[in-house]
């Protein structure tokens, strides 16, 4: 399966000293009300994408997540149930997947298929998967957002991510706009829903003359690996690859199954 | 047009299986329960359609559950099918996994010692395939009540592309408090019966479900001839009086599928009961279809089971047509609209092509058109 990524945007790092959220109002003149934290992560990274490329009202969304919007759930349980007070409408809203997705199109004036998905292992390849499979039916071309927000404390992210105590975890926001058409891209990105076995993906590696990243992971494998993570880091590298114009293979791991992605720039 | 067949269905609802439920609807009858909500009035009873097998609000409970449903699918496939089968889930639940980490990290007097596992909503697609022998690609599509009917649409997406040969699509809804109280705190929730393009129609009840169905290319009466789902990004929570952008889905739904109006036999309308999408509702069945159109509302029957209702309406449609009939649509006596009456009495019938409506929060809006041969 190949997808050509038309446009790519993203931010990734501490939000202890970047306000997301005084950003979206003051340079994109945006609503933020009734919003948190992981919505309004989401609709920055959306605002980014639309800064380099134009947006199709019918282009289709796929929002995807590690773990999801834990910021709401982390203060709607703290108050309802250690407080015992009252559930507020716009909180019970947040907690649902789409609310994110929304605020995305309602940002980028999307009309079209909106989606928020979860793959337990390989969240971000399997939405690839599904954002090809959409678009060889649709014909259309898709923005694909993937969103990890970091809470505090961390320990609660760590334990859902099934991550070692020590491990550092950060947010991050990425998107690509994706088409099955070469025109105008910037880049190739191919992936097909192999999963390949640990000596499958060193025979893959050893005859690779691309640069290889691995994910955290791959405890296995002895390639570079990033010092931080977050559960959508392949899209982060997509992007990286391109940034750089650095054809790249990512390989990510889960439960000694592996996947791949390879990126090559056509620029 | 991208068409995939139906190739089995199995539901749990408050009534019971998929015979039990289908019993129910053919004796118009219905067992009801009831749940405790917050209100600033205080705690206070409100209806609910529960399983009558109580599943506690912990994941071990709802992975049980659900690998029940999908294991009376998965049973009748050969091991070589299994591993070609996805097991993709829609459900508008509220991650269990994260909110046990919230509890067990946060609150001094509760911490648990640290211990981590990967785990998502997608957890129990996850483990259940490999439990069951299904294929390692899952997926769960969280698009509130609109989840498990997308579910579908993108099972025939990965179905249509050659990645997959046979999805299991599994809608999924049991008693969740939080999401109880949200709903009450929206004043969505009726302390009576659903009473559906009633006039006096005053909101939904909440339902538990469980439902499967197994699609793919094999032969078979039933097929999904297409379908459309999009989002109106202008309002969270509704949609326009007029019913104009649900109309617009349903259009464009019997467009992909290459189906006139006319040429539908029923329309399953998403119909929650409540004041406002009732009339964006009928408003929009008026601008798609002439007054003798036949449409029916399945909720009064199981309840509004929010993320499951997708794949739980369809079965439920699915197994009142294989057993020869519509069913009606209960609690109804003055329409919104005097000439748009939904079906009064149960009508005999046996093939056809059926368009089913949802919509939800967030602003997506989903609609689909299968069919049945006749013999």
């Amino acid at each position: 399966m190949k997808l050509y990524v038309k446009a790519w945007s993203g931010y990734r790092g501490s939000l202890k000293d970047f306000d997301v959220k005084k950003e979206l109002k003051s340079k994109y003149k945006l609503d933020t009300r009734r919003q948190d934290t992981f919505i309004h992560l989401a609709v920055y990274g959306a605002q980014l994408l639309k800064d380099k490329t134009p947006i199709n009202s019918h282009d289709e969304l796929y929002i995807t997540s590690g773990v999801g919007n834990i910021d709401v759930l982390q203060k709607t349980n703290n108050y309802v149930q250690e407080e015992k007070d009252f559930i507020k409408p716009f909180d019970f809203i947040n907690m649902l997947g789409n609310t994110t997705s929304y605020y995305v199109a309602n940002s980028l004036d999307l009309k079209d298929k909106n989606t928020f998905q979860v793959s337990d292992n390989f969240t971000y390849i399997n939405t690839l998967i599904s954002v090809f499979a959409s678009l060889k039916v649709s014909k259309k071309e898709a923005i694909l957002g993937s969103v990890d927000l970091c809470t505090e404390p961390e320990e609660v992210i760590k334990r859902v991510l099934g991550l070692d105590e020590n491990t550092n975890v950060t947010s991050s926001v990425t998107y690509q706009k994706l088409s099955l058409s070469p025109l105008n891209a910037v880049a190739e990105v191919e992936f097909d829903a192999k999963v390949y076995s640990l000596n499958e993906i060193k025979a893959l590696v050893r005859d690779s003359d691309l640069n290889i990243v691995s994910s955290m992971r791959c405890e296995d494998l002895e390639l570079y690996k990033d010092s931080e993570f977050f559960e959508t880091i392949p899209s982060y590298y997509l992007n990286q690859a391109i940034k750089t114009k650095i054809d790249l293979l990512y390989i990510d791991c889960f439960e000694n199954s592996y996947k791949v992605i390879k990126v090559v720039n056509l620029l | 047009m991208h068409s995939v067949n139906i190739l089995d269905y199995s539901l749990q609802s408050s009534q019971g299986n998929t015979e039990e439920t289908l019993k129910s609807m053919r004796d118009k009858s219905t067992i009801i329960s009831s749940k405790g909500v917050s209100t600033l009035d205080g705690n206070i009873k409100i209806p609910y359609y529960l399983f009558q097998e109580k599943i506690e609000e912990n994941p071990d409970d709802i992975k049980r559950a659900i690998k029940k449903v999908v294991q009376r699918i998965s049973d009748k496939l050969s091991v070589e099918q299994r591993k070609n089968t996805s097991l993709i889930i829609g459900t508008a639940l509220v991650d269990k996994n994260v909110v046990k980490a919230v509890v067990d990290t946060i609150y001094d007097y509760k911490k648990k010692p640290y211990d981590s596992a990967k785990k998502s909503i997608d957890s129990f697609a996850k483990e259940i395939s490999e439990e069951l022998g299904l294929n390692t690609f899952t997926m769960t599509i969280s698009t509130a009540c609109t989840s498990s009917v997308n579910a579908v649409l993108e099972a025939r997406n990965l179905i249509n592309s050659d990645i997959i040969e046979y999805a299991i699509v599994v809608g999924v809804e049991v008693f969740s408090q939080m999401m109880s109280d949200g709903f009450s705190s929206m004043r969505l929730l009726s302390s009576d019966i659903q009473k559906p393009f009633d006039v006096s129609r005053d909101g939904l009840v909440l339902g538990e479900a469980i439902a499967g169905v197994l699609v793919g290319k094999d032969s078979s009466p039933w097929s999904l001839r297409g379908g459309y789902s999009n989002c109106n990004s202008l309002n969270i929570t509704s949609v326009s009086p007029s019913g104009e952008e649900y109309a617009e889905v349903m259009n464009k739904a019997m467009d992909l599928s290459e189906v006139k109006a006319e040429e539908i036999t029923t329309l399953k309308a998403h119909a929650t009961s409540t004041p406002t999408n009732d009339m964006s509702e009928i408003h929009a069945i008026q601008k798609v279809f002439t007054p003798d159109v036949t449409f029916t509302a399945l909720k009064p029957y199981v309840g509004h089971t929010l993320g499951a209702c997708g794949v739980l309406e369809l079965a439920m449609l699915m197994s009142c047509i294989d057993d020869g009939f519509i069913p009606q649509t209960l609690n109804h006596k003055h329409s919104i609209i005097e000439e748009y009456v939904p079906l009064q009495e149960s009508k005999e019938c046996y093939s056809g092509i059926f368009m089913l409506n949802y919509f939800g929060f967030g602003g997506n809006n989903t609609s689909i058109i299968i069919q049945k041969e006749s013999k």
